[in-house]
């Protein structure tokens, strides 16, 4: 996008320098192009070292077997980590738990915001800044804290929850109501900022649209269905990006604090696992193969995402 | 029917929308739907925040009261968290890392930010793609290698550990870039032409005009980094040198004790907060702006 605005150029390391007529020497060029390599080199050399240098190890390292102790050796051992890997069975559980918090999330991240969104466009001034501020606020809570309140509001024997639905539920100690608690409490976390995003795409619809069709007779709900919503798929597919990709990232630290990936492994997914590789089983191999496999599936998922949203995606243009 | 000219959305105003002030009688009940919608789902995102500053409240003996309001209020929770956990030392040092990485990461994105947006340069597709893909790499792939270099480098359960390797935000180098593209080339034109060198234009031209956007951003990366947990936690194994990791342990030794641990937690959340009721319009903003880029 903007890209004819990057005209503006301040391409002169010394201002007041004189542009000479003939094609100046290599090396006044050379420091003539250095500066923006120059601004650009801090945040370069760390994401190098932290983002990029580590993820070309973690391929590498997915070729060997170690067991994260400097002093014992790693061995290449080809492709036997991600034989080992698709073998085990607790992959394919784990990618699926993961894809069932993705579907329980987008109620949260999807549904919900878009009705909210279109049930309150009339609830605007200061009444609407004052309920914005407070569905908000649970994306501030922290993590951890966040896991706190909630493990005390689903205690069996003296939270909130199981006293007002009157059935002693061990929430975080039962498979199926375990993984449900994840899902409700990372919606919990998250439902605030998607009913914003929502509601700023609906904020950027043109209202002349809706107007027009009004004056030719459309109803309310036609005029959400053929109008309102179209033009908010920019918006939606962006969200559902999000979900697909983010979810199991934000339940990582609930999961870390309220079930240890329990009751047995029913909380457990990708993120979880792979962790659970690396950090408790000391198998840097597998952990390896595993994130390798995760990022490589998580590339060819985003792009296919935004393919498709492209593709159906309505724009105001 | 209506002829209003829709005024540009500006990014200050993202969430705000002109009323329809010829707004026909028969859309009166759909203020009122908004209204009770939106007042559930605010109950229920507020309540577990209700509830961890009401326990906290409680008498010790009272914890389990169901009552609405804690009455009589006691402090005792929080004095007992003060004796079991170093909070003090805790809410330093997170306060410390928090904002020592926001800094950093914004003068690390502003320099970028003005690279791509003040030149044209070689590679600069390439270079701005390094940025947007750093969001396709999921933290826990790189863990492993970094925990191993940060060991290298005898870092491991040092603050400055945790705060290095954080110190780039690929999210605040694009969202000052977007903003950078918007600056007034004259403005940048005319102090070339003063005879200032590009340095000296950044910050003594780019930098006060930026102040607003700089400052939202700012807040947005202090809590963020505020309410980090995986990273510290790796870090620092398990200590309890920050707030969140604290809390984590506290969960686990005095899992039934929960008005102490209703009190860590509030504590933990409380400076966010009281940096929220103040700032609040422009914290809604930050965020949602960057969720929209």
């Amino acid at each position: 996008m903007t890209g004819e605005l990057v005209e503006v150029t301040v391409d002169r390391p010394a201002a007041g320098t004189p542009a000479p007529a003939a094609k100046p020497p290599l090396w006044q060029r050379f420091l003539r192009g250095a500066p923006p390599y120059l601004y650009l080199t801090p945040a370069i050399v760390l994401l190098v070292v932290w983002t990029y240098r580590p993820l070309a190890q973690t391929f590498q390292l997915s070729f060997h077997s170690w067991n994260l102790l400097p002093t014992s050796p790693v061995t290449e051992v080809g492709f036997a980590n991600y034989e080992r890997l698709l073998d085990t069975p607790d992959l394919g559980a784990a990618l699926w738990r993961t894809v069932v918090v993705i579907l329980g999330m987008l109620p949260f991240t999807l549904v919900i915001p878009v009705l909210v969104g279109l049930l309150s466009r009339r609830v605007r001034g200061r009444v609407g800044a004052a309920y914005r501020a407070m569905v908000f606020a649970p994306m501030l809570v922290a993590p951890v804290a966040g896991a706190a309140v909630w493990q005390w509001l689903l205690d069996p024997t003296g939270g909130v929850v199981d006293k007002v639905i009157g059935s002693p539920i061990n929430w975080l100690h039962e498979a199926g109501p375990a993984q449900i608690a994840i899902i409700v409490i990372t919606g919990w976390h998250i439902v605030g900022f998607a009913v914003l995003v929502v509601s700023a795409g609906l904020t950027g619809i043109n209202p002349d649209y809706s107007a027009a069709a009004e004056v030719d007779g459309a109803s309310r709900a036609q005029v959400t269905r053929w109008i309102t919503l179209p033009l908010l798929s920019p918006t939606m597919a962006f969200l559902v990006l999000m979900t697909v990709l983010l979810s199991a990232q934000w339940t990582f630290p609930l999961i870390d604090t309220l079930t240890q990936g329990g009751p047995v492994g029913a909380t457990t997914n990708i993120y979880y696992l792979l962790w659970d590789y690396g950090f408790h089983s000391y198998d840097a191999g597998l952990g390896a193969a595993a994130g390798v496999l995760f990022f490589v599936g998580f590339v060819v998922l985003a792009a296919g995402l935004v393919l498709v949203s492209d593709r159906l995606s309505t724009h105001d243009d | 029917m209506t002829a209003t000219i829709e005024p540009t959305v500006h990014e200050d105003q993202v969430v705000d929308h002109p009323a329809a002030a010829d707004e026909p009688v028969g859309h009166r009940g759909r203020g009122v739907v908004g209204h009770v919608v939106l007042a559930v789902l605010s109950l229920a995102c507020l309540f577990p925040i209700y509830w961890l500053y009401a326990t906290s409240l409680r008498a010790p003996e009272d914890v389990y009261s169901l009552s609405v309001l804690p009455w009589p209020l006691s402090l005792d929770n929080y004095a007992d968290a003060f004796a079991k956990t170093d909070m003090v030392r805790m809410l330093v040092n997170t306060t410390v890392v928090a904002v020592l990485t926001a800094l950093g990461q914004l003068l690390t994105g502003l320099l970028a930010a003005y690279a791509f947006a003040a030149w044209r340069f070689r590679f600069q597709k390439l270079l701005y793609l390094m940025f947007v893909g750093t969001w396709l790499v999921p933290f826990q792939v790189t863990m492993l290698p970094n925990y191993v270099l940060l060991s290298q480098l005898s870092l491991l359960n040092t603050l400055a550990g945790v705060i290095v390797p954080t110190l780039c935000s690929a999210l605040g180098v694009l969202l000052l870039r977007q903003h950078l593209m918007g600056f007034p080339k004259e403005l940048l034109e005319a102090a070339r032409m003063d005879g200032r060198s590009s340095w000296g234009i950044l910050w003594t031209v780019v930098v006060p005009t930026l102040r607003p956007v700089l400052a939202a951003l700012g807040i947005l990366l202090v809590i963020t980094a505020w309410n980090e947990y995986f990273w510290p936690a790796m870090v620092l194994q398990r200590s309890n040198g920050m707030v969140q990791l604290g809390l984590r342990s506290f969960m686990g030794t005095e899992g039934n004790d929960w008005g102490p641990l209703m009190a860590a937690a509030g504590l933990t959340c409380l400076p966010i907060f009281l940096l929220y009721l103040v700032l609040q319009r422009h914290i809604v903003n930050a965020f949602v702006r960057s969720g929209l880029k």
